[in-house]
């Protein structure tokens, strides 16, 4: 196995730094330093703030610095270009915990109700339940997020126990620990959830009827097991491989949080962060965010392979 | 054996569970905060970018630096028309006859705030020091230093006797350094002088009226250098000033906290006001010592709605109505509060802001062939142009009705605006007739042989839809227009490079003073400079050069409705519109009077009751 993870991280080695060499490409297309100083800027104006963020380095001096940082995560040396003062360590760090407060606590959730709901649904397989759910997941995937956002908002933040003078869900705002966590965070994780859940539930509920169709659940039913046996321990097992793949190609987003939630719930996470960063062109902060979450991507791909072959023997011997 | 069937019961705990849970963290909006009072305060924004006045730019910047740092004049809170009084002065300066050379004195009771960068074996408490006129003329040269990022330097730029040289002559001498210990501020300003302690003279290259303006300003505040020196980078993250408040708490995008300067000088609440003021129980604060409030949280919004609902639950203390909200809270006839607004006790304070909302045509006949120049056709298309848009129908569609539509380029409340709004000089739409007949004598008569004109603008919210407008009003005389919709920065870097023969934009004045609008139009400013018009004339620019230099008088506004009208008759633009931003105060804020032109009234603000949250 150990072979396996050291071969995964060693193709992905060259992947990494072909992806840091054109994101700082693509960064360098427009020139940084004339969007933060607008046109015709003043030269000695140019020069002075080229020397102070290092752009008057060559290439690969500048990309020998990055991929430093990036491997060491210390960004404590980064200077945000729009946030006079403060460094990029400190945007990451300040962000981080916010987001993955609202993005994991969402995906667990979202992840055991749809596998959950998908099981019921293909254990009834065109019946009313299965067609009730399916329906439902339809419609709760045909609204839009930012419907789900605002009205959930405006009737569980302000609306709900508005006459008693108690309010059960922060209109917005955030504070850290886990006394604050149900009143700051659960009313976003509800929503994400809510919404999630419909494309989860109707794709896992594909996976697991595509699964009943096969050879080893008719084996199963000769053999004359249950059906709750059937599903749970023969066909959830073998659905196991696009479950995770679905689960782990999400893995990443969770760092960068959610834009919708984090700006209308004013949570301070890192998708509010990154966006307000590509608002305001600031260079470093958007150059240091997609390198980590590219970084994080990769990762996520190799442990996805990690869980494959712990699932699936097979795949380690291809 | 019979399953249990869900019951009534059952179904009913299912629901109360989750709500008896619920109410184990519900809270009452907001944490109580005692007897102190704090005054909660929106932000619509993610917040301010920097606390170093010279670095500070935006609105936001300004909210938050008028509260910890002070300027030498500041705008007298309850005056309107805007007027200065002296902050951090004894007096107002004296100026000499020739109008060159400023004099001040600085009280001699004003401290900067305990602060870590005071700290010594002699002073462990950090008490802060004495201001003394050093630190004015160090603040002011800050403005010139380039390895700060500074962005404010165009406020004292040709100013100042000899600074724009000793700008230049020290950013050469730090370049050649590249030495740390270089100091930048180690030699003089020739204009600017210290004469004591507290006193020092600024001597200007020629007499700018705009000048006292320019020292009200908060990127003009006035900076320890031990603060600037002791934080280095962190210094826009810690603010060490004069002010009525002191920077406690930074949450970035979320809010910032300033809690009352224990060491703040004396100041105290006006005691001049006006018979609305006083119906308003703006009075009954006179002469109590400032500020009023213990604390002060800044609370950042990126969308309306949270912040729109906050201010709704009692979180906030007062708000801007959104734009969707606005027909909600208030009644467009009436232009009152709705009743249920009006039970509430919150109160309606419509301000007008100093804009100038335009659609302005390139009169460079060079890159402008059909409405460039000054032929007799060119200036009549433009005139016909102008008289057959309708800005009250862009208002009453777009803007609720609210905003202020008016002739020329100077805003509402300023000299050289015209009286209620309208000057005959001005080709006025919507008058049909009269621009067909004006279109016919430019030779395009109902918009023959006349090409299709590119219109561009920039993409918000309703821009198509405004785009629109425009095509169908330019329509009804004949005229075509091809809108081009557009990001800002590329709708500036149109206007720059002068392919944009017709666009719309807009302009907030700097400060309050009409020549800060008449500086558009004046030929050396043409794009890339604020004269987007690239508007040209020699009587104009001579008349704007005698204005810049002249104080407030009867002559001096006489002079800036003559330079009006040149405009208007050669229709180098067409509008305008200021916006009105509207304001909703809770029934507990007292001494509410808000405005856009300055932004250290919190320290006059307080509350009938303490409530909110203390953080």
């Amino acid at each position: 196995m150990w072979t396996f993870i050291l071969r995964r991280l060693l193709y992905n080695v060259p992947v990494y730094l072909g992806i840091l060499a054109l994101l700082m490409g693509a960064l360098r297309v427009n020139d940084p330093i004339s969007g933060k100083l607008g046109k015709n800027p003043d030269p000695s104006d140019y020069l002075a703030l080229e020397q102070r963020y290092g752009l008057d380095q060559p290439f690969a001096v500048q990309y020998v610095k990055l991929l430093g940082d990036v491997v060491t995560l210390d960004f404590t040396d980064v200077e945000s270009w729009t946030n006079d003062g403060l460094f990029v360590g400190e945007m990451l760090a300040e962000s981080i915990v916010p987001s993955l407060a609202i993005t994991v606590p969402a995906l667990c959730l979202t992840s055991v109700l749809a596998i959950s709901i998908a099981i019921i649904s293909a254990f009834f397989r065109g019946r009313p339940v299965d067609k009730t759910l399916m329906v439902l997941a339809v419609v709760g995937m045909s609204v839009s997020f930012l419907v789900y956002v605002i009205f959930g908002q405006y009737w569980f933040a302000y609306l709900l126990g508005r006459g008693s003078g108690l309010s059960y869900f922060a209109i917005g705002g955030y504070e850290s620990g886990l006394a604050n966590w149900p009143y700051y965070c659960l009313l976003p994780v509800l929503i994400s959830t809510f919404v999630a859940m419909g494309y989860d539930t109707r794709f896992y509920r594909a996976v697991m009827v595509e699964e009943s169709g096969r050879d080893y659940i008719t084996t199963a039913k000769a053999k004359g097991a249950t059906k709750t046996k059937i599903m749970f321990v023969h066909m959830l097992k073998n659905a196991m491989i696009p479950i995770i793949t679905r689960i782990m190609t999400t893995l990443p987003f969770l760092v960068m949080g959610s834009l919708l939630l984090e700006v209308y719930f004013n949570i301070p996470g890192m998708g509010r962060v990154l966006y307000k960063a590509i608002q305001e062109q600031d260079f470093p902060v958007v150059q240091t965010f997609v390198a980590i979450f590219a970084a994080l991507f990769i990762l996520s791909n190799i442990l996805t392979d990690v869980l494959y072959a712990l699932v699936d023997p097979r795949v380690r011997l291809s | 054996m019979q399953r249990p069937r869900p019951s009534l019961r059952s179904a009913a705990l299912a629901l109360l569970v989750p709500l008896a849970l619920a109410a184990c963290w519900a809270r009452e909006p907001g944490q109580p905060s005692g007897d102190a009072i704090v005054l909660n305060l929106p932000i619509r924004a993610a917040g301010p970018g920097s606390l170093d006045p010279v670095r500070g730019s935006t609105t936001y910047d300004n909210e938050a630096c008028s509260l910890v740092y002070e300027t030498l004049l500041q705008y007298k809170y309850l005056s309107r028309p805007l007027a200065l009084e002296p902050l951090l002065l004894t007096e107002m300066p004296a100026v000499t006859e020739d109008g060159l050379t400023w004099r001040f004195e600085l009280r001699d009771d004003v401290h900067f705030q305990t602060d870590a960068c005071f700290e010594s074996p002699e002073n462990l408490e950090g008490k802060g020091r004495r201001m003394v006129a050093e630190d004015v003329i160090y603040s002011w040269k800050r403005l010139a230093d380039k390895s700060i990022d500074t962005k404010s330097w165009w406020l004292v730029e040709n100013t100042i006797k000899g600074f724009d040289a000793w700008r230049d002559e020290r950013c050469a001498l730090q370049d050649a350094a590249q030495d740390e210990d270089f100091d930048f501020y180690a030699s003089d300003v020739p204009g600017l002088r210290v004469t004591g302690e507290f006193t020092f003279e600024v001597e200007l290259t020629e007499p700018v009226s705009r000048f006292a303006y320019v020292l009200a300003m908060f990127q003009l505040s006035v900076v320890p250098r031990e603060a600037v020196e002791f934080y280095g980078e962190r210094f826009p993250r810690h603010p060490v000033g004069s002010g009525p408040f002191v920077l406690t708490k930074w949450r970035n995008s979320l809010s910032l906290t300033f809690d009352r300067n224990p060491d703040y000088h004396p100041d105290y609440y006006p005691t001049e006001w006006t018979e609305e003021d006083e119906e308003r129980g703006l009075h009954l604060d006179a002469g109590k010592r400032l500020p009023l409030a213990d604390r002060v949280v800044f609370r950042c919004y990126v969308q309306d709605q949270p912040m729109w609902l906050d201010f709704r639950s009692g979180v906030l203390d007062y708000a801007q109505i959104p734009a969707e909200n606005f027909v909600d809270a208030i009644d467009k006839r009436t232009q009152t509060l709705r009743p249920e607004y009006a039970e509430d006790g919150l109160t309606y304070h419509p301000v007008p802001l100093l804009d100038f909302i335009f659609r302005g045509f390139n009169c460079d006949a060079k890159t402008s062939e059909y409405l460039g120049g000054y032929t007799d056709s060119a200036r009549k298309l433009r005139q016909a142009i102008s008289l057959a848009t309708d800005f009250e129908e862009f208002n009453e569609t777009f803007y609720n009705g609210q905003n202020i539509v008016y002739d020329g380029m100077i805003p509402p409340g300023l000299a050289g605006h015209p009286e209620g709004h309208r000057t005959p000089a001005a080709y006025t739409g919507p008058d049909l007739d009269r621009a067909r007949r004006l279109l016919a004598e430019a030779g395009y008569p109902e918009g023959k042989g006349l090409p299709v004109l590119d219109y561009y603008i920039s993409q918000s919210a309703n821009s198509q839809e405004q785009s629109e407008m425009t095509r169908r009003q330019l329509a009804a005389i004949g005229i075509k227009i091809n809108p081009i919709l557009l990001e800002f920065a590329q709708l500036i870097d149109a206007i720059d490079k002068r392919t944009a023969p017709m666009f719309s934009f807009a302009w907030g004045s700097d400060y309050p003073d009409g020549e800060n609008n008449l500086a558009l139009f004046y030929g050396p400013n043409q794009s890339p400079g604020s004269n987007h018009y690239n508007y040209e004339n020699a009587e104009y620019d001579r008349l704007y050069e005698r204005i810049r230099t002249m104080l407030p008088s009867p002559e001096r506004d006489a002079l800036y409705e003559q330079m009006r009208d040149m405009v208007l008759e050669d229709a180098a633009f067409i509008g305008s519109m200021a916006r009105t931003r509207n304001y909703l105060g809770t029934s507990r804020l007292r001494n509410f009077k808000p405005t856009e032109d300055f932004w250290n009234w919190p320290k006059y603000l307080t509350l009938e009751t303490p409530a909110g949250p203390a953080d």
